[in-house]
């Protein structure tokens, strides 16, 4: 279960606060959605729960599973089972996509007293895995994310939470960049790794992905609070009277 | 420049013990004579320095202490095993190689079987022949003021001359091993020449490696001369990985002949002091050249790299990539000067020098030069110096990767972009998994 308790965030060395006091418990086999405004903090929430290093938190914590993670450092979390999708994954030149694969399963098995994979179980279970996704595997030899479009940087971020079988998925914008075909690939992705024992978290702007990846729960994050919760047919409400409403009451 | 200076120690041990082993330096009365041409250029401007231009960030005059003896016969207690060693990843390559042990020609140790269309030959032999002195004698634009190549000149014991016949197709990368041996501290100076025939094709790697055991101070001069024949493709490697506080003094001088591809690659890892100089010179139209390298020094190390591409003739295209890996106070330097002559229209250039720098105490200097007197060109530079993107370390440490893991990534990934423009796989990753045994080093003296 994440449990995310009166949480204060601000940009270390600047003084504007960016998260004014979130509190939000997602229940594992639970998928909450949060959507809201531009600029709302939907970032910086799932920043901070993966541990980036820019954010100070001054009050508050995170737990999950009853323990809290903020003094952990980012790949400790990843063995703990945290996962962010990138809105914008990063581009590796030099790295090929399946040394990375490789060397971050077998760093988090290793780290949750798992054996590491020999080189044909991995290989076996990465195309077992791009081929549900619809990713060539012959694309996964050059280096990580170079020269790969919108979608293909998408599917590649869920070919990576795939394999790394992490327990608390944060999706950042999943949605952004993506055609119809590839938001249904994707989403298709991340409902297959819905689960008794997973919790997400999938942050958007548009209610579009919901209508793939159905929540259980919607939250409307705006100004650096939730100001809002609900069943999915939030989204649906949003979808027809937009942010404006959250965005008055701000100050 | 007429500013006279003062002869340091090691200039006039340079100058004075020519004549201790002029005797003894291979070739007859013509070699002598050029020998002896060669030196008195040296001894009119001594070594280069700070107030010369292309010197300007390696001060040979200052760094160079003292002017070790040369070598003048081979050690004789180096195996074919010592020199596999010494060789690193690339000696479990099973290549034809010519060895020089203390810059002289080792039959024993070497092995040429399986070479088709080439003949390789030591430097020494070439000496004794007929019209020797020509052999010693480097191209016009050359002999000039270079102090290094006239100490060359004057000096040089032995190297490969090797001969690549028209149309032949090499498939096996030959490799040219310059071995350092031995507890005494020594200099060598070597002379390579390389001529290729009309459209033939070869791999050709250059080593300059160490004897684990040998004295941690040595001294290096090495040139090679290279003619790339119209329509030729030639790989010409470096490798320099002569761990220790060695000065390591190369030029290679190069012509390249109508529609040829030269494809220069230099790895320097580990050399207290190194100084790679290339002169390219486009001789014919139509002609790709493709200059890049690797370079990685910490503590103390001090890595210049001088390019002098001469874009003489028209439809000549450029390409220069030399990556640097800098930690503690290492130094590292790129020059870069490309000359674009009146009458080489349609010439396409393109330069990049790009350093990582790992500490706050390393510098890097880079010094583009484009000097274009011609008007339809296309000529571009660039040069970076930067950190660890910590955007891309946060992306890894997501993914589980632990934070020193993540950091040898990021670093194998930068210096592998440059390492990438090897063509010859099994160089390719050799010298990769070279330039990850440096890093693994430099994680382990930080804990």
């Amino acid at each position: 279960m994440l449990e995310i308790k009166n949480l204060h965030v601000k940009i270390a060395d600047e003084d504007a606060e960016i998260l004014k006091g979130i509190d939000l418990v997602v229940p594992q086999g639970e998928v909450h959605a949060i959507m809201g405004p531009n600029g709302s903090g939907k970032s910086t929430l799932a920043y901070v729960i993966a541990g980036r290093e820019d954010y100070e938190v001054t009050d508050g914590d995170i737990l999950w599973n009853g323990n809290s993670i903020l003094d952990m450092d980012p790949d400790e979390r990843a063995a703990k089972g945290v996962f962010l999708a990138f809105q914008y994954p990063m581009e590796i030149p030099g790295v090929a996509g399946l040394t990375f694969l490789r060397t971050a399963t077998n760093a988090v098995r290793k780290k949750r007293g798992q054996d590491e994979l020999t080189t044909p179980q991995f290989m076996k279970l990465v195309k077992e895995k791009a081929a549900s996704l619809n990713i060539d595997v012959d694309m996964l030899k050059r280096p990580v994310n170079v020269g790969f479009s919108g979608g293909e940087k998408k599917r590649s971020e869920i070919l990576q939470m795939a394999m790394l079988d992490p327990s608390l998925c944060v999706l950042d914008e999943t949605d952004s960049g993506l055609d119809i075909d590839a938001l249904r690939i994707v989403s298709d992705g991340v409902n297959a790794l819905r689960g008794p024992d997973r919790a997400m978290l999938v942050i958007t702007h548009y209610q579009r992905l919901l209508n793939h990846i159905v929540p259980d729960k919607v939250h409307v994050l705006a100004h650096g609070k939730i100001r809002k919760s609900g069943g999915k047919e939030l989204a649906l409400e949003l979808e027809k009277s937009g942010y404006a409403e959250f965005q008055k009451d701000a100050a | 420049m007429s500013v006279a200076v003062m002869k340091t120690k090691t200039e006039t041990a340079l100058v004075d013990g020519f004549g201790e082993i002029a005797d003894t330096l291979p070739g007859g009365g013509s070699v002598k004579s050029a020998r002896a041409a060669a030196l008195a250029r040296f001894a009119g401007n001594g070594l280069p320095h700070r107030r010369i231009e292309e010197w300007k960030y390696t001060d040979l005059k200052g760094l160079m202490k003292e002017a070790l003896p040369v070598v003048v016969d081979g050690e004789s207690k180096t195996t074919i095993a010592d020199v596999i060693v010494a060789m690193g990843a690339i000696g479990r390559l099973e290549v034809p190689r010519f060895v020089l042990v203390n810059g002289h020609y080792r039959k024993e140790l070497s092995n040429l079987d399986g070479l088709n269309g080439v003949s390789v030959a030591p430097f020494a032999q070439a000496l004794s022949s007929d019209d020797a002195a020509a052999a010693l004698e480097l191209r016009e634009e050359d002999r000039g003021s270079d102090a290094v190549l006239a100490l060359n000149s004057a000096y040089a014991t032995d190297g490969a001359v090797i001969d690549v016949a028209s149309g032949s197709n090499v498939d096996a990368p030959l490799l040219v091993v310059h071995v350092r041996a031995g507890p005494t501290p020594r200099r060598s100076v070597g002379r390579n020449q390389i001529r290729v025939g009309e459209g033939a094709a070869i791999t050709i790697v250059e080593m300059f490696v160490a004897v684990p055991g040998s004295a941690a101070d040595g001294q290096m001069n090495t040139a090679t001369e290279v003619q790339v024949g119209a329509g030729a493709t030639v790989d010409h490697v470096k490798v320099t990985t002569d761990l220790g506080q060695v000065t390591h003094l190369a030029n290679w001088l190069v012509d390249m002949h109508g529609n040829a591809t030269y494809r220069a690659f230099q790895y320097t890892a580990g050399v207290g002091l190194a100084r790679n100089q290339v002169r390219a010179t486009f001789k014919g139209e139509g002609v790709k050249l493709d200059i890049s390298g690797a370079f990685l020094a910490r503590n103390s190390e001090h890595i210049d790299t001088t390019l002098f591409v001469d874009h003489a003739v028209p439809e000549g295209e450029s390409r220069e990539l030399f990556k640097g890996v800098l930690d503690d106070n290492a130094r590292g330097i790129f020059q870069g000067k490309v000359v674009v002559r009146p009458d080489a229209q349609k010439t396409d250039g393109k330069q990049m020098a790009q350093a990582l720098m790992l500490s706050e105490t390393c510098e890097f200097d880079s010094k583009p030069e484009l000097e274009i007197y011609a008007d339809d060109v296309v000529c571009g530079h660039g040069s970076t110096s930067a950190a660890i993107d910590e955007d891309l370390l946060f992306y890894l440490r997501a993914r589980g990767i632990p934070l020193d893991e993540a950091r040898a990534l990021l670093i194998q990934s930068f210096i592998g972009e440059a390492i990438e423009k090897v063509q010859h796989e099994g160089v390719r990753e050799a010298l990769m998994i070279e330039a990850e045994a440096w890093l693994a080093a430099r994680s382990k003296t930080n804990k």
